[in-house]
């Protein structure tokens, strides 16, 4: 079936392999393109169209259009055409009932026609309402091309690869070569990617192939698809070296299996020695189009018509066919009886990556084609895609015929009685009829039906082409899949130093902003009782952490915080609460001193990122006299807290740990077991309880330690869960569940926070006085229910009908048996007692509200 | 959004490296009447064209610049670092923490 | 000011049948494959400030006009601490670092332009600081994202043919 030994072919005759095609096993040659091996095979319908399910051959052969779409290993859409042929592999046809020869739907195209029409599913099938559910089962059913295994799992590996280069060169044909060793030669580190490949050209440049351009994006971004591997160009100069696109005639019967582009013929013969077919007619408009005459005669075939377009145009050409298969062409008042038509009209410099870059696209008349100009600076088109053409006649936007269709657009089966019917309706921007017929919406992406589509436009409006303008030029230039955009899927974690304490000791771990952090061991409400009843031992790691120090350190925090931090002594520890000029709270934590100048400052786990940010941005715009340092990562730090706490910290330091010499809010700098550590007395969880903080890398060393120690004082490790019960018992708010855009601390219920008679402007003072001024609103206040039932957090608060209120935090309380929360109310219903109705699963509960801690509200555990 | 960001410190990056806090507002001084810092929280002039504006290298030296960018075609025109009083923070409502922890 | 002793791990102290030992947060995640070298454990320190004025034998990279990273073995920390001019705040404990060789294993974890090395920038997605020296690359990142970042490395590893 092959030809004998073409000159530049690329097969290697002495490597067979074997793939198999709709369960049949396929003979190709190393070199062969899917296509290519199926072509050799004496397959000549490669696909079955969109809508009217026709049979479709090969037509461009070089992967732009859509005719040769099949399923390769469970991949839909593949061009076979220029699939590397591989051992092994499964191929299947697509979009078929049956089989390519006998496809059930192309019904459509035998009775179908009148009745399908473009947008035909606006106004066909939509009554009676009743039917829709069926019609709409099967035309999803028959809709779309390929089907996706649901089930089917990440399989092919996509990496992702960043390249910075001094030029890119899009293209490596004779001209983008050229340009290639052009700048090479100038010194500068060149890379040519190109879709077919081929030999690597020596050292003066890098060849990536093959490889596609998908786009160009902002900022010079050219990301390129190079199979398995998506590389992330950046260069500082593009050339773009994308050359022609043959376009297609528009005539009746352009569609039938034996119709093909020049490229196609040349790829058979040259590239796999194939014969493209026996008797031939070549219609072109150009030289390149008509050299495939002498091709097909070195192929043994026979033309037995070249007509060029140059000298007269016809006004007739009809393709006619018999089962899909071309038999004879029609050209004027002669017919030739044939098995192939090459034709072709007028190259279209492939000019979409250079309108994507920002250059403006002009039709020049005297060629009939679209043209690049005023490229962006360091953007440089060379060769066709330029212009650099030879002449070419501009053919008639549609020949005539008697009989058959005449497709403007192969991918989503738009005749030329389509478009004409939706100027006829209205559509008479190219922008919108290209929205409502589809046309270069297909895969081929408007390759070969943009100019068509615009020159029968121009035709039927009586206008030029150049009126008509084109449609905008976006990525992806080339399909792409879907795992190539999306890489290696890493999600960045963090994780304490402690980490794998947690998993061993079987936590459950959840997500809280980037941090993987224990939920609990096992039995949250057990390990909040613990805390109470003996001690637990809690990671807080995930702390933010900021060292401020320097000699405006403290004038520093007092223009962040409401809190005044000038008058602390040394070794003591402050509550703070950030807010925005807006007055709302954005975070909290604590604020020690650890010396003059010095302070530690804590924040909430998630907000830790924000404010550091937040510190930074203010100094620099105050330019004050201060360092922020992020300590975040370079400390562990864990909580004991229980009525054991102070037992157990003795065991593992020498320094005097009693009340008097460590008190509630204290900060101390000591060694706990050998390791250097920063103690603060804090009581969030509402029991005795210290921090240390110390280096991250002995996270593990003393997380063990205290375990160890304290084995017979029975500490047990607690997670996050059970500290939120804790912290709710002491209604200490957590920022973002009971606080949101629109609280601040006075109505929050923490109005010794704010000192508002500060000498100097704070951050939100002003939206705190002006709070003040206009009362409150609503507050936040704590409850209780009268019951045991759990309210959601978010459920409402009613009253008179009307929501009145909202629950942030409830939780069972294992310690009080009681179920509480927390709830912004109207603030008229903030008071001691008084009753609250909830809405939960749809009844209505009564609570109490509560203003004072529901545990040990007077803090006397806490400072014991 | 792939374009490319200079640094003042580290030079031309991908924007994905930094943060943005958008265009530069002056704060009030003194005492602000509500319809001042009502304008000074809420307001923006959001220009179609060059904007004056914060950003962050959040993954590179941690400095906060401000930049000239045209916000209809992300051209940044030119990029430097604060002098200390010379403008003040837009106030960014930074954002709620989706998982709420200490 | 105080020293901050809790910021250096090499302030520990051994006694009183106390064994305080570091642990590299890479360790689980590397499981001992040769590829790459756990850099956890060199001495980092910070200084702030003039940082032209350095003045010592040690590894410098500059992140900012006022801010340097020195990088040193653990051993000369406490020396370091010392010397070093302006704020100098000890980051040993702060950062994780590691080791691997080849360039393209190094395009698919940055978009950093690998000719313009040091340099701090993304690195999987997370801050670091990269060197370079031939073919062999050093990152210093966070180090609560060291498993993370291991787990990175050895997947593009395996990924390079």
């Amino acid at each position: 079936m092959r030809l004998p030994p073409q000159p530049n072919e690329r097969i290697d005759r002495s490597a067979e392999l074997t793939f198999s095609f709709e369960g049949k096993a396929v003979s190709a040659f190393a070199g062969d393109t899917i296509g290519s091996a199926l072509y050799a095979g004496g397959r000549r319908i490669f696909s079955r169209s969109f809508k009217y399910h026709r049979p479709r051959g090969l037509l461009c052969c070089s992967g732009g259009c859509a005719n040769c779409l099949m399923e390769v290993d469970g991949v839909p859409n593949v061009r076979v055409c220029v699939e590397p042929a591989r051992a092994g592999a499964q191929v299947r046809a697509q979009n078929v009932r049956g089989s390519l020869e006998r496809d059930l739907l192309s019904v459509v195209d035998k009775i179908g026609g009148p009745f399908t029409p473009v947008g035909f599913y606006y106004r066909t099938m939509i009554r009676p309402r009743r039917l829709w559910p069926y019609y709409e089962r099967f035309l999803r059913s028959v809709a779309g091309l390929g089907r996706l295994d649901k089930h089917a799992r990440r399989t092919n590996r996509y990496d992702v690869e960043h390249r910075h280069v001094d030029v890119l060169v899009v293209g490596g044909g004779y001209a983008g070569v050229e340009a290639a060793r052009r700048h090479a030669r100038a010194g500068r580190r060149v890379v040519v990617v190109d879709e077919r490949g081929g030999d690597n050209p020596g050292s003066d440049f890098e060849l990536v192939a093959p490889a596609r351009a998908i786009g160009i994006y902002e900022g010079g971004l050219v990301p390129v698809d190079a199979g398995g591997i998506l590389y992330r160009f950046r260069a500082d100069h593009i050339v773009l070296a994308t050359g022609t696109i043959e376009q297609p005639l528009l005539f009746p019967g352009n569609d039938l299996v034996g119709v093909v582009l020049p490229e196609a013929v040349r790829r058979l013969v040259e590239d796999w020695a194939l014969k493209p077919g026996e008797r031939a007619v070549v219609i072109a408009a150009d030289d390149r189009g008509l050299d495939t005459t002498d091709v097909l005669e070195r192929a043994g075939a026979v033309v037995v018509a070249a007509i060029d377009l140059r000298d007269a145009q016809p006004t007739r050409i009809e393709a006619k066919g018999r089962r899909g298969r071309l038999r004879s062409v029609v050209v004027g008042d002669r017919e030739f009886a044939c098995d192939l038509l090459v034709a072709s009209g007028t190259p279209q410099p492939a000019y979409s990556l250079l309108a994507q870059a920002g250059a403006r696209v002009e039709y020049d008349r005297r060629r009939g084609i679209f043209l690049p100009t005023e490229l962006p600076a360091n953007v440089e088109a060379v060769g066709s895609v330029a212009g650099e053409l030879g002449s070419a006649a501009i053919p008639a936007a549609s020949f005539d015929g008697h009989k058959g269709r005449c497709f403007v657009c192969l991918c989503e089966d738009v005749t030329e009685k389509d478009v004409k019917r939706a100027i006829a309706e209205g559509f008479d921007s190219i922008e919108l009829a290209k929205r409502y017929t589809t046309v270069t919406m297909g895969p081929c992406q408007g390759r070969l039906c943009h100019l068509a589509s615009i020159r029968l436009f121009a035709r039927e409006q009586e206008t030029g082409p150049d009126s008509i303008g084109t449609t905008t030029a976006r990525p992806p230039w080339a399909p792409v899949s879907l795992g190539l955009l999306a890489g290696r899927g890493h999600e960045p974690a963090k994780r304490t130093s402690i980490h794998h304490r947690h998993e061993e000791a079987g936590a459950t771990m959840m997500w809280t902003g980037a941090w993987r952090r224990p939920h609990s061991y096992g039995d949250p409400a057990a390990e909040a009782r613990h805390v109470h009843e003996a001690v637990g031992l809690i990671d807080v790691s995930t702390l933010g952490k900021l060292l401020v120090q320097g000699p405006e350190a403290a004038p520093f925090l007092e223009m962040l915080y409401p809190n005044r931090f000038g008058d602390m002594k040394t070794g003591r520890i402050r509550y703070g609460v950030l807010e925005t000029d807006a007055g709302r709270i954005m975070d909290d934590g604590t604020i020690g001193r650890l010396s003059d100048d010095q302070y530690y400052v804590t924040t909430t786990s998630t907000g830790a990122d924000t404010v550091i940010e937040w510190f930074e941005w203010w100094n620099a715009v105050w330019g004050m006299d201060v360092e922020i340092v992020n300590l975040t990562g370079a400390l562990a730090a864990v909580n004991i807290a229980g009525p054991r706490a102070r037992e157990l910290l003795a065991r593992v330091t020498d320094i005097d740990v009693s009340n008097e010499s460590i008190a509630y809010l204290d900060a101390k700098e000591a060694l706990v077991a050998g390791v250097p550590s920063l103690l603060l007395r804090i009581g969030f969880v509402g029991e005795l309880g210290y921090e240390l903080h110390f280096p991250s890398p002995y996270g593990e060393y003393l997380w063990d330690t205290l375990l160890e120690r304290g084995a017979d004082l029975d500490i047990r490790p607690f997670g996050l869960e059970p500290q939120r019960i804790l912290r709710l018992e002491k209604m200490h708010i957590l920022v973002g569940q009971d606080t949101d855009s629109e609280s601040n601390v006075l109505e929050a219920g923490m109005p010794w926070i704010a000192k508002l008679d500060k000498e100097n402007d704070f951050v939100g003072k002003w939206a705190l006085e002006h709070v003040r001024e206009r009362g409150f609103r609503e507050q936040l206040v704590g409850f209780e229910m009268d019951n045991g039932v759990v309210p959601a957090e978010g459920g409402q608060i009613v009253a008179d009908g009307s929501a009145v209120g909202r629950v942030t935090s409830a939780r069972l309380s294992p310690q009080l048996g009681r179920v509480i929360g927390m709830a912004w109310v109207r603030s008229d219903l903030a008071s001691e007692d008084g009753e609250l109705r909830l809405k939960v699963n749809g009844n209505l509960e009564t609570a109490r509200v509560r203003l004072k801690p529901f545990f040990d509200p007077d803090g006397e555990r806490l400072r014991s | 959004m792939s374009f490319l960001l200079p640094c003042p410190n580290c030079g031309p990056r991908d924007v994905n490296e930094f943060a943005y806090a958008g265009e530069v507002t002056s704060r009030p001084r003194g005492a602000p009447s509500q319809r001042e810092l009502a304008s000074y929280v809420y307001f923006r002039r959001n220009v179609a064209g060059v904007q004056r504006e914060w950003w962050y290298h959040r993954f590179g030296c941690e400095l906060w610049f401000l930049a000239d960018r045209d916000t209809l075609t992300n051209e940044v025109i030119r990029t430097e670092l604060p002098q200390p009083g010379d403008a003040t923070p837009a106030v960014e409502q930074p954002a709620v923490p989706d998982t709420p922890a200490v | 000011m105080t020293g901050l002793a809790f910021l250096s791990p090499d302030r520990a102290e051994r006694g009183r049948q106390f064994e305080p030992t570091l642990a590299s947060p890479l360790t689980r995640a590397l499981g001992g494959d040769a590829r790459v070298r756990d850099l956890s454990g060199l001495g980092k320190i910070e200084v702030r400030g003039d940082v032209d004025a350095i003045d010592a034998d040690v590894q410098v990279v500059r992140i900012s006009p006022g801010r340097a990273l020195v990088l040193c073995a653990y051993e000369r920390c406490a020396e370091l601490r010392a010397v070093l001019p302006g704020t100098v705040i000890d980051m040993t404990a702060a950062l994780a670092g590691l080791e691997l060789t080849g360039e393209r294993a190094m395009r698919r974890l940055t978009d950093l332009d690998l000719r313009e090395l040091p340099a701090v920038g993304k690195v999987a997605e997370v801050p670091a600081v990269v060197l370079r020296d031939g073919e062999r690359f050093q990152i210093f990142f966070p180090q609560e994202f060291g498993h993370y970042v291991a787990e990175v490395v050895l997947d593009t590893l395996a990924g390079i043919r």
